[in-house]
């Protein structure tokens, strides 16, 4: 590891996470990067993603059904929400370089230290899990071997809605298995609790989540760092996309009633999503599923959770997909991840295997198709091919995409 | 003893305009009086209470405008004197029966006050009564002081007896909240007898029945009582002239403008040039006293507010009389010399003589006027329209608006007349998204609630207050239950007609005079009328949003949600603060990112300030209402509140 | 008839304020007094909505023998009360004149807009400095202060008119005060009223 998180405040303050379009504009004039920005740039204009990182900084921002609400208008020339929040103007570049050993860094993946596939050994503990159970896994034995003392996860509410929710016995955490399609807001979760008495916070994060606390650990406001450094784990999840509640629960309504539904998944090279419920699985066709996506998700370029310690996802395997999916695919990204990872090995809390022929340059392939598909539609929305909205043109990896 | 009541016959009092037509109203010996409160008419029916036992009268604000005018013709048609009062918009929900009144014809004198009110100053409209009582065709007078307001109050019972006729008395903000001296006249004595009399011949209009049918013979009974009340204008000492016999411009004139006029023409010294024809009796106007004075000059000026009312019915006449009295130049409303809206005051009317007659006036020294300007533009700020400190609506709309935001389907809220009009503006965090008649709201919701199937998914609410409930919006939430539109009805109960002064409603226990009444219960009707009900303290700031969020979602027909606190203003609230409140300036981190300065930027309450110095925000312990709102906003916990015992 | 001849007739004074300061008892409380002298008087009163924080006026016309326009022509106030200092300058803009004597109160109330940020108000020596332009003669009273020291804070009002008869602008003294009082408030208030008038009075005259 590269030393603590704290060395990098040195490099992050202020500039790094704010180079891009957006600044060159500004040399002459100062631009103000506050809520009413944050509402014209993301809100308003489809980008929210909702992971809740400008959320209960302030009593404007919360998160109610999925939706990051705006209660009441905020005039600050600078504020946190703009400054942390993932889909305003970033140079990305900049916080992978100053958070990740650069010699890891790969324009398709992130950082890479190492590449498993490896599930949570005992079946009992896959039993509520949605692939492998590593990520409750892993994040259960952080918890007990103090590395933190609070985890995030999502918690599941009425109605098919989620929220984060902060748990401190790592029974807890493997309760609240199995993957939330709908947005989990966890970074605000970490909002709420990272001014109380939590000193080492875990986090399960969505791609966009993981931005979120890397744009965070740039401590962009000076005095306002909003207990970032508490911030010691994020485990991230690969992620296609997520769903709209409304949409999606209106689809669902049709076929069933969201009281009796249990899970759901998207066995991956299928055109279906199966939903688990009560009676039984409904297959429903992805084209259905398609309309619900949030509109935000189709601008992400991040499928394997780029900023985290350490990312899981389903794994590909040669086997019949009941069993492929009791497996994960991880990617090990920094030093804290592999110092986990290898802890869980010889603690035998993790099975590991063999990662089979081609699996790598799979993940690759589909990281770079989600990756074009995402700039495609920025470049769409603003009209210019140059001009990506949030993200800057210049970055390398948005260079190599874009040839 | 009230200086209402005094029976010093020719003592001089300062009245207010309001309180001269009440003492007008017992100098005529009124049995009954009735009325909806309405700024600014509401003292009137007040002061009538107060002498409800001195003077044996039976005093009640009724539900609303309509039921008063007929529960005052009632005692009309039972011999007695009637007075029935209500401002210019509720004239509007009266007319109905109006025209129906004035076709029947009543017995005992009764007499309709409207009070007006031009420039809007505390109301949604500029409407104008006037043209009522010409389409209804019953008598209209204007006093032009507050001693005539008494004296006219006074002989418009008689020439109501005399006509069998309603006889209506307008009056405006200007006349009814001013104030002047009164030279009071004799009291009555107050035992009175009331019998309603059908027995006689059918048509007879003492004995018979009492109706505006058959409609043929009415009318033309109507025709002649119009006929007979122009005669006796003619000679009627509330028509007066004043100036030259020969004046180079004559200004006629009613109501307060007359009091503009007389100061503009003393401002200008221009008594010698300008005659001043001040009307009483605005409505028929007599011709002959008309040609007479119209025949003195070539150019005439109408000085009146809101619609040319006068200055149509006055052209009227000098086209009839125009070989008589020759070709007229006029001026006032249509040819814009004077203010088509607005008020008038007597700069109004200076502008008017100058451009007429040609004049130079200089109202303020140009060098001070430019000083005083500078001067306040830069250091005076507007004081915009708010809610009281500790006012319920606040918190009310504060969780109305939050719950539309989180619900984020572009809901909105149909509004009123009350208070709660003022959610309009940032003090309501701009809530209110269509404000028109009483109970509207409510019925206007009902009508979007029906556009679901042509794609319209934005949750509608209404809001009404309690008094409100009663007088107007009762048919419309039966309208929306009945056909099940998908609204949510918010009463906002603040227990009284607050913004007129705490007159009571059919829903709390008490009279207008203080007597115990049954109230009745705003729940109860909605439940029976099938609706869904919730009440709520607004002073909950978790439960009342939490609430409106679920019955947002809940899509079966129309809801209601009662949100039940004090007015601010009350007796109960001034007597006692629930808390003592204080802000913590240590926990304060006023306009930093985190809070910026939440409590007095958005939420606004005037108990509430922002030290610049300090850069904390503080309580004004002098304006604070101890409601406890703010404290359960802070994000900080640095408003602290101490339960007063 | 009146007993005193009047500078001017009629002869205009303005009381203004924020609503909840009583201006309006205060404008009633002083018009009686000069009813008493026997002189004719008009109050025109701009209340209503405006009584939620906005700003009230009174205008009092007096006269030996008419009753004239309650509201007073542009620039022809002659005295001007105000409970609430800034008060004072908004009506100067309208009302006043060179010749003007102006009594204000010096407990701000700020408006809403001053609350939320949006606006800015004066230090009070900005705005004695502009009254004092603006007038022939200022005078400031702490009234709402004193009021504060004697409990309850609305009879800066009170204070106020105390003041007013205490520069001697017009016709009235203390015992016209004093009937008035009797004559409409509860019989409990007299003293307090009393002590608060005097207070006023001294403030003027020390
Ligand atoms: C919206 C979404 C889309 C995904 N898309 C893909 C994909 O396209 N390809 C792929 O390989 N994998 C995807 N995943 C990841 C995959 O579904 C599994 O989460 C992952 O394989 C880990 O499995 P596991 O058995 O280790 O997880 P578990 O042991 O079951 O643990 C899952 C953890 O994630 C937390 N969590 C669940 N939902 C959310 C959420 N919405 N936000 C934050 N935390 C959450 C849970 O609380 C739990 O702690 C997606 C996950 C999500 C939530
Ligand atoms: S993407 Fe996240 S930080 Fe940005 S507006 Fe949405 S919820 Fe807030
Ligand atoms: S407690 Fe707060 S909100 Fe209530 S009146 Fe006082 S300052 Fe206003
Ligand atoms: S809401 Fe609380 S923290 Fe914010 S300014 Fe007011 S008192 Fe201070």
């Amino acid at each position: 590891m590269q030393g603590g998180y704290e060395d990098l405040i040195i490099v992050g303050i202020n500039q790094v996470g704010f180079k891009g379009r957006r600044s060159k504009e500004m040399d002459n004039q100062v631009q103000s990067r506050g809520q009413k920005e944050l509402q014209e740039q993301v809100i308003n204009a489809h980008l929210c993603v909702g992971c809740g990182a400008c959320a209960y900084l302030c009593p404007y921002q919360v998160i109610y059904k999925d939706q990051t609400i705006v209660l009441h208008d905020c005039d600050l020339a600078e504020g946190r929400c703009y400054a942390f929040c993932p889909r305003t103007s970033t140079d990305y570049d900049a916080i992978r370089k100053a958070l990740f050993d650069e010699e890891d860094l790969t324009l398709e993946l992130g950082p890479i230290k190492g590449f498993y596939i490896v599930r949570a050994a005992g079946e009992v503990n896959r039993a509520n899990a949605q692939h492998g159970g590593t990520v409750s896994a892993l994040m259960a034995l952080a918890l007990e071997e103090g590395l933190i003392d609070a985890a995030i996860v999502a918690e599941g509410e009425d109605n098919f809605l989620h929220h984060g929710i902060a748990v401190t016995e790592p029974i807890d955490i493997k309760k609240r298995g199995k993957s939330k399609f709908i947005v989990s807001p966890t970074v605000a979760e970490f909002n709420k609790i990272a001014a109380g008495d939590a000193k080492k916070i875990g986090v399960v994060a969505t791609p966009c989540q993981a931005q979120a606390f890397a744009k965070m650990r740039m401590k962009p406001i000076a005095g306002k760092e909003s207990h970032i450094d508490k911030l010691q784990l994020v485990i991230g999840l690969f992620c296609g996309w997520a769903l709209s509640w409304r949409k999606f629960t209106d689809l669902l309504r049709r076929s069933t009633s969201l009281e009796s539904i249990t899970g759901m998944d998207k066995p991956p090279g299928t055109q279906t999503v199966e939903i688990f419920t009560t009676n039984g699985t409904i297959i429903l066709p992805v084209d259905d599923i398609n309309t619900c996506i949030r509109e935000a998700c189709h601008y992400c370029i991040d499928s394997t959770a780029e900023f985290s310690d350490i990312s899981v996802g389903s794994a590909r395997l040669p086997e019949s997909w009941e069993e492929t999916k009791t497996w994960n695919q991880v990617i090990v990204r920094s030093e804290r991840g592999q110092t986990l990872l290898e802890l869980a090995r010889s603690k035998n809390v993790l099975e590991f295997r063999d990662v089979p022929e081609g699996n790598f340059d799979e993940l690759k392939k589909a990281a770079v198709e989600k990756k074009k598909g995402a700039i495609e539609r920025l470049r769409e929305k603003s009209g210019q091919p140059n001009d990506l909205i949030y993200l800057d043109e210049n970055d390398p990896v948005i260079k190599k995409i874009m040839g | 003893m009230s200086k209402l009541i005094d029976e010093n016959e020719g003592a001089q009092y300062l009245y207010m305009g309001n309180e001269a037509i009440a003492r007008g109203a017992l100098e005529a010996g009124i049995s009954l009086a009735s009325g909806y409160p309405g700024t600014p008419s509401s003292e009137i029916i007040e002061n009538l209470a107060k002498v409800a036992g001195e003077r044996n009268l039976y005093v009640e604000w009724s539900t609303n405008e309509k039921v008063a005018m007929e529960v005052a013709a009632a005692a009309s048609f039972a011999q007695l004197r009637s007075l029935c009062v209500m401002k210019q918009n509720g004239v509007n929900v009266a007319s109905d029966f109006l025209l129906h009144l004035a076709g029947s014809g009543t017995r005992g004198g009764m007499v309709l006050v409207t009070c007006d009110d031009p420039g809007a100053l505390s109301s949604v409209n500029e409407g104008e009564s006037r043209h009522f009582f010409r389409m209804v065709e019953v008598p209209l007078l204007e006093p032009g002081d507050f001693q005539e307001a008494k004296d006219m109050t006074k002989w418009a019972f008689e020439l109501s007896e005399e006509l069998r006729s309603l006889v209506a008395v307008r009056s405006v903000t200007r006349m009814s909240h001013a104030s002047g001296n009164v030279k009071i006249g004799k009291l009555p004595s107050t035992d009175k007898q009331a019998e309603f009399r059908y027995s006689g011949f059918i048509l007879d209009p003492m004995e018979g029945i009492v109706g505006s049918a058959p409609v043929a013979f009415r009318h033309a009974e109507q025709q002649e009582k119009i006929k007979k009340v122009r005669e006796i204008f003619e000679d009627c000492p509330f028509n007066t002239y004043e100036g030259p016999e020969k004046p180079d411009l004559l200004v006629i004139t009613s109501s307060a403008c007359t009091l503009y006029s007389r100061e503009a023409i003393n401002l200008l010294g221009l008594q010698d040039r300008v005659g001043l024809l001040k009307i009483g009796t605005t409505w028929p106007l007599p011709p002959r006293l008309l040609t007479k004075y119209l025949s003195l000059t070539d150019r005439i000026l109408i000085v009146e507010e809101v619609l040319p009312f006068l200055e149509d019915n006055v052209k009227i006449i000098a086209a009839e009389q125009a070989k008589a009295i020759g070709v007229k130049t006029f001026y006032g409303k249509n040819n814009g010399t004077i203010p088509t809206a607005g008020e008038m005051n007597p700069d109004h009317v200076v502008a008017a003589f100058c451009k007429i007659l040609n004049i130079e006036y200089v109202t303020m020294s140009s060098e001070y006027e430019q000083r005083a300007q500078l001067l306040g533009f830069t250091l005076v700020p507007n004081r915009e329209q708010t809610f009281c400190p500790g006012c319920p609506h606040r918190a009310s709309f504060w969780s109305i608006h939050n719950a539309l935001q989180l619900d984020n389907r572009k809901g909105f809220v149909c509004g009123d007349i009350g208070c709660y009009t003022m959610a309009m503006l940032p003090t309501g965090f701009s809530t209110l998204k269509t404000v028109h008649s009483m109970g509207s709201g409510t019925g206007i919701a009902s009508g979007f609630g029906k556009l679901g199937p042509f794609g319209m998914d934005q949750p509608v609410l209404s809001v009404c207050g309690d008094s409100t409930f009663y007088h107007a919006a009762m048919p419309a939430l039966v309208n929306a239950v009945h056909h099940k539109s998908n609204i949510i009805m918010i009463v906002l109960d603040n227990s009284g007609t607050a913004m007129t002064g705490f007159q009571p409603h059919p829903g709390l226990a008490v009279s207008a005079m203080g007597d115990e009444v049954p109230a009745i219960d705003v729940a109860k009707i909605c439940e029976a009328v099938g609706a869904r009900v919730e009440v709520r303290d607004p002073f909950n700031l978790k439960e009342t949003p939490d609430t409106l969020l679920e019955l947002m979602e809940d899509q079966e027909g129309a809801k209601v949600l009662i949100l039940r606190q004090k007015c601010a203003l009350s007796p109960e609230r001034k007597a006692k603060k629930y808390f003592e409140m204080q802000v913590d300036e240590e926990r304060c981190i006023g306009e930093e990112c985190g809070c910026n300065r939440l409590c007095t930027r958005i939420l606004r309450c005037p108990g509430l300030f922002w030290d610049k110095e300090k850069k904390t925000a503080r309580i004004d312990e002098v304006l604070c209402a101890g409601c406890g709102v703010c404290s359960y906003i802070c994000p900080e916990e640095a408003i602290i509140r101490k339960e007063v015992a | 008839m009146g007993n005193t001849a009047l500078p001017k007739d009629p002869y205009s004074i303005i009381i203004t304020g924020v609503g909840g300061q009583g201006n309006v008892m205060a404008s009633r409380v002083l018009a009686n007094m000069l009813v008493r002298r026997g002189y004719q008087i008009t109050i025109g009163e701009t209340f209503g909505a405006s009584q939620r924080g906005g700003s009230v006026m009174s205008h009092i016309r007096i006269s030996q023998n008419a009753t004239w326009s309650p509201q007073i022509p542009k620039g022809k106030a002659d005295v001007v009360v105000t409970l609430e200092p800034i008060e004072a300058i908004r009506v100067l803009m309208t009302y006043g004149n060179p010749d003007v004597q102006v009594l204000t109160n010096t407990r701000p109330i700020y408006p809403v807009g001053v609350i939320s940020g949006e606006l800015a108000y004066p230090s009070i020596e900005e705005i004695q400095e502009s009254v004092k332009d603006l007038s022939a003669h200022a005078w400031f009273v702490d009234a709402t202060e004193e009021a504060i020291k004697m409990g309850n804070p609305i009879l800066g009002n009170i204070i106020m008119i105390g003041a007013v008869a205490g520069i001697g602008a017009l016709p009235v003294d203390r015992a016209d005060f004093e009937e008035v009082i009797k004559e409409n408030l509860p019989a409990g208030t007299l003293e307090v009223n009393l002590q608060a008038f005097d207070v006023g009075v001294a403030k003027v005259t020390a």
